[in-house]
This record gives structure tokens, sequence and C-alpha cells, in this order.
């Protein structure tokens, strides 16, 4: 009974503007005032993915290791300057830490996936190379960035801390390792949650996906389950590679903590 | 070289954020001194004595240790000048894990023995307390002394303490400075107070050293000083100094 397909026409998602419809009667009830935002919203997903659609249609015909690989990197540039801008305290050189653990992190788990788990031929065949680079990327970004700013956030609290160890002769690491340790604890401990769960509430998106374009669940499962594994090595690797090189942005050549660093939020006004 | 010059300050000035917060500082201090330096709230006494164990560096000038640049090598600078700081922080965990905390990077820390550990504790005052009793539950007087023994475990040879006995009641504040006189002599210490107390200070240093707007105003024995007026002219006169702001 199992369909071998859902295609979906152009009629078929000009019926889901339904919801909008929907969405629109009811805020007028309410007077929330946001009809006139939310129809730009819905006409902007329609352009942009369509978009997109195209744009990677047209990208997936260009079979060469360039472009997979320029595509990645220019996901990655992003993905760096809207973790930098994510920050709530400057970090100096953040931008290029955020592309060295991004750059660092993708090549191994997606050089691994690609080689030796889906043994992908050619191996820059962009079908496997960018959705999967795409969701690496994504995640290494959000998991990055906010270590970056819990890292901050325990130098803060242990100011004082920090300069006595240093003062009882630690070097930087030595004086900032507990702060390390509890932001990475903090970037874990999430990712360790849904391994704990996924499945039991709700499916993964990428296995519901897969479930409707007619991908038998067997199969579906499995490339979840290589997906979350991905997931939690690329948030492991991602961050400690971050930390290694943002730390020692917060201490000077003599080895003195940079107070000044941790003094203000005077990022936050930009920040909506 | 002078072999019981210990600190040689010259033309030292720091400036944050475009402030001056201390200005063409020059002075020596000897092996085995008791000096203390005094000055009102916000005279630049902190950031004067985060310089001797390179916490912060000055924006102009040199600084010497035992006749080498004092930042030809931090570490084993910082292990022989050990800092008190003011209101000092005890770490989560055990008076045993605060005391071993250096052992993390020092392994003449890491192999000592509980009987050593204890003996440490005799000395700064604290023998009543197991070594097992968290930290935390120390009063602030006691996480004091605990703080003052992690900085004795690395045998420095020079002993910086900021404002000990600001948070302290007379009879305990006296106790501290009961305390580190009998360090001095029995380790042959060298002590850089920092204080705005000159009266309970006076019955302990040999030299001040008077702060005011980040420049030395004098420099001397408190009967120099004395006769100088030189206390008067920083606004440090009178009985009632500690209720300076
Ligand atoms: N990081 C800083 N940035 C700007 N001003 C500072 C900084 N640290 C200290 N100050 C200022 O420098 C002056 C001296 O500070 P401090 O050395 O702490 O004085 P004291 O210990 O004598 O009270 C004060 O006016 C203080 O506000
Ligand atoms: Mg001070």
């Amino acid at each position: 009974m199992r369909p071998d397909f859902y295609v979906l026409s152009w009629n078929d998602v000009i019926i889901s503007l339904v919801f909008v419809a929907i969405s629109v009667i009811l805020i007028k009830k309410w007077k929330l005032g946001l009809e006139n935002t939310l129809l730009i919203g819905t006409l902007r997903t329609f352009v942009q993915l369509t978009v997109m659609g195209y744009v990677l249609t047209w990208f997936f015909d260009q079979q060469h290791w360039a472009f997979m690989l320029g595509l990645l990197l220019i996901m990655i540039l992003i993905a760096s300057y809207e973790g930098t801008r994510r920050q709530k305290n400057e970090i100096p050189h953040f931008f290029s830490s955020m592309l060295i653990s991004l750059l660092g992190s993708a090549i191994f788990i997606l050089g691994t996936i690609l080689l030796f788990i889906l043994d992908v031929k050619p191996w820059y065949s962009p079908y496997a190379a960018i959705p999967i680079g795409g969701m690496i990327i994504g995640n290494g970004l959000n998991s990055t960035s906010l270590t970056a700013n819990r890292f901050v956030a325990e130098l803060k609290h242990r100011e004082k801390e920090i300069e006595t160890l240093l003062s009882l002769g630690a070097s930087p690491k030595q004086a900032v390792f507990d702060s390390m340790k509890a932001s990475m604890h903090a970037a874990l401990i999430p990712n360790i949650n849904s391994l704990m769960t996924v499945g039991l509430v709700q499916l993964p998106g990428v296995m519901t996906g897969q479930i409707l374009a007619g991908i038998d669940p067997l199969i579906a499962v499995r490339y979840q389950i290589m997906i979350m594994y991905m997931w939690f090595t690329t948030a492991t690797m991602a961050n400690m590679i971050m930390l290694a090189i943002v730390y020692r942005q917060f201490f000077t050549k003599k080895q003195q903590l940079r107070r000044e660093l941790l003094r203000e939020n005077f990022r936050s006004a930009s920040l909506h | 070289m002078i072999v019981d010059q210990i600190f040689r300050f010259d033309d030292v000035s720091l400036q944050v954020n475009g402030k001056q917060l201390l200005n063409a500082l020059s002075f020596t201090v000897n092996k085995g001194e008791f000096l203390t330096v005094l000055g009102a709230s916000g005279a630049g006494k902190s950031s004067l004595l985060r310089m001797f164990n390179a916490l912060s560096s000055p924006s102009n000038g040199s600084i010497q240790f035992r006749g080498s640049p004092i930042e030809s090598d931090i570490q084993s600078l910082r292990q022989n000048v050990g800092i008190l700081f003011q209101n000092p922080v005890v770490f989560q965990g055990s008076i045993k894990e605060n005391l071993m905390i250096a052992g993390r990077w020092n392994n003449s820390i890491s192999h000592l023995l509980d009987h050593e550990l204890r003996s440490i504790l005799n000395q700064v005052g604290l023998e009543e307390f197991n070594l097992g009793k968290n930290a935390k539950d120390l009063s602030g007087g006691e996480q004091q002394r605990l703080a003052l023994a992690c900085t004795l475990l690395n045998h420095p040879q020079v002993l910086l303490l900021d404002e000990p006995t600001s948070n302290l009641d007379s009879k305990l504040a006296r106790a501290i400075m009961d305390l580190v006189d009998k360090l001095r002599r029995e380790l042959d210490l060298t002590i850089i107070v920092v204080s705005h107390d000159h009266l309970l200070m006076r019955e302990y240093a040999q030299r001040v050293i008077l702060l005011s707007n980040g420049e030395i105003v004098a420099d001397g024995p408190f009967k120099v000083l004395d006769e100088q007026g030189a206390f008067k002219k920083v606004g440090l006169s009178g009985r009632e100094v500690s209720h300076e702001t």
C-alpha cells in the first residue's frame, strides 16, 4: 500500500496558502497588527526557496569538485559571519576562529562520510556533499556560537579565580581550563540528551522528509542514526577547536588576563 | 648589581583607556624589607601591586626582578612573588583541594602528603580544621588564611598583600598582620602591603611609599614622613583613616 512518491505540484503549494489565509483571519480578529508582516514573510519564503531550488538544480548539474568545495566554503564563511554577529561580547579574531573550527570539523566529518560511510561516487557529488555539509556547518555554527558566549560568561564569572591561578604560576590554559570544561559540558549535554530521546517524541526532520519522499523507513532510520552521531562529533570537534583558539585571545603575550575584554556587553545593543 | 635589591622600578607609568593611573614611579625594594604602600582609595595602590607579579605591565618604564627584566620568566616570577588579593577567592571543594590546586602544574605540590598540608595550615593558624572541610564554609578571615597558605606552598620570596585588613575587625586585623610579620621572620620574606590604614601599618612596616593620584609623594620610614607632614598632605591624617572612601 505504500506509495512510491508524494509529488507536490505547484498547485498543491498554492493550496497550502490556505494556512496563511487562516492565520491572517485569526490575526485580524485579535487585532495583532501583524497581517502585513506575515504577508511579506509568506512571499519571501516562496521567493527565496524557489530561487534556491533553481540555484541548487543548476548547481547539482555542475559535476565538478571545485563547485562543491566552493559552495561549502561560502557556507562556512556565511556561518562564521553569523556566528560572530551572535557574540554578546567582542572576542578578538572570532571570525577566523569560527572559520578554522568549522573548516576543520567539516573536512574531517564530511570527508569520513563521503569516502568511507556513504562511499559516494564520485566523492564530490553535490547530492550528498551539500546537504550533509550544510547540516554539519549549521550544527557547528549553532553549537560554537552558544559555547563561545558561555565561555566568555564563565571567564567573567571566574575572573578572580583565573588571576589567582595565574598568580600561583598557572599558564593561561591551566588558568582557564575549568571555564573551558564548563562550556564544553554546556555544549555537549543537549546533544547527549537528544541522543537519548530521538524518535521518542518527534521524528527528526531529515527522516520525516525521506519518509514523505517515499523512502523505506528502515533506510531513513539508518541515515538518521548516522546523522545523530555526526552531529555529536561536530559539536565536540568544532567546540574544542574553537575554544583552543579563543582562550588565547583573552591573554596577552605576557600571560596576563585581558580584563578589559570582560568588562562590557558593549555589543549587546547591536543584537536584536 | 646590588645583591639584595629585589625589585627596581624605573620611571614606571600605567595608562588605561587614556587615563593615567600611575605616573613615573621610580624606587627599589630590598630583600627582607617590610614595605607598605599607603594612599587614599583610588590612589592607584592595587594597580601598582599587580605589577610586582606581572599581572599587569607598565605602559612606560621598566621593572627588574633580581636584576633581570620582570617578564623574562613569568611563571617562575609568579611562584616567587605570591599575592594575597583583597577579598581572596577560595575554590569549590575541600581545604585539601584548595591547597593542592597548584598541583595541577606543579609536581612538588601534587606530591604533598597530608601531614605536610596540615603543617602549612598550622603555619597560618587554621590547625583546627579538617583537610576535608568544604572551603566555602570557612569565614572570610579563614578563607583569607587559606588563600595565604596556598601561596606559601610555592615557597615565595616575596609576599604581596592588597588591603589584607580591610574586611576584618581590629582584633582580626592585628592578628593577620602579626601572622604576616611572623612569616616574614620565619621564611625570610620580603613583604609589600597595600593599605589605607597608616595607624596599623606603622606598627609593622619599616618603610612607606605614599601614593596620591598615581604619583609617589613620599618614600621613607614613618618617622621621616611624619616630620615632613606627608600623611596630612594626602588626606591620611587623624585617627579615622580607615573611614576614607
Ligand atoms: N581597568 C581600569 N580602567 C579604568 N580605570 C581604572 C581601571 N582600574 C582602575 N582604575 C581606576 O584607577 C584608579 C586607581 O585604582 P586602584 O589601583 O584600584 O586604586 P586603589 O587600590 O588605590 O584604591 C581608580 O580611580 C580606578 O577607578
Ligand atoms: Mg585597591
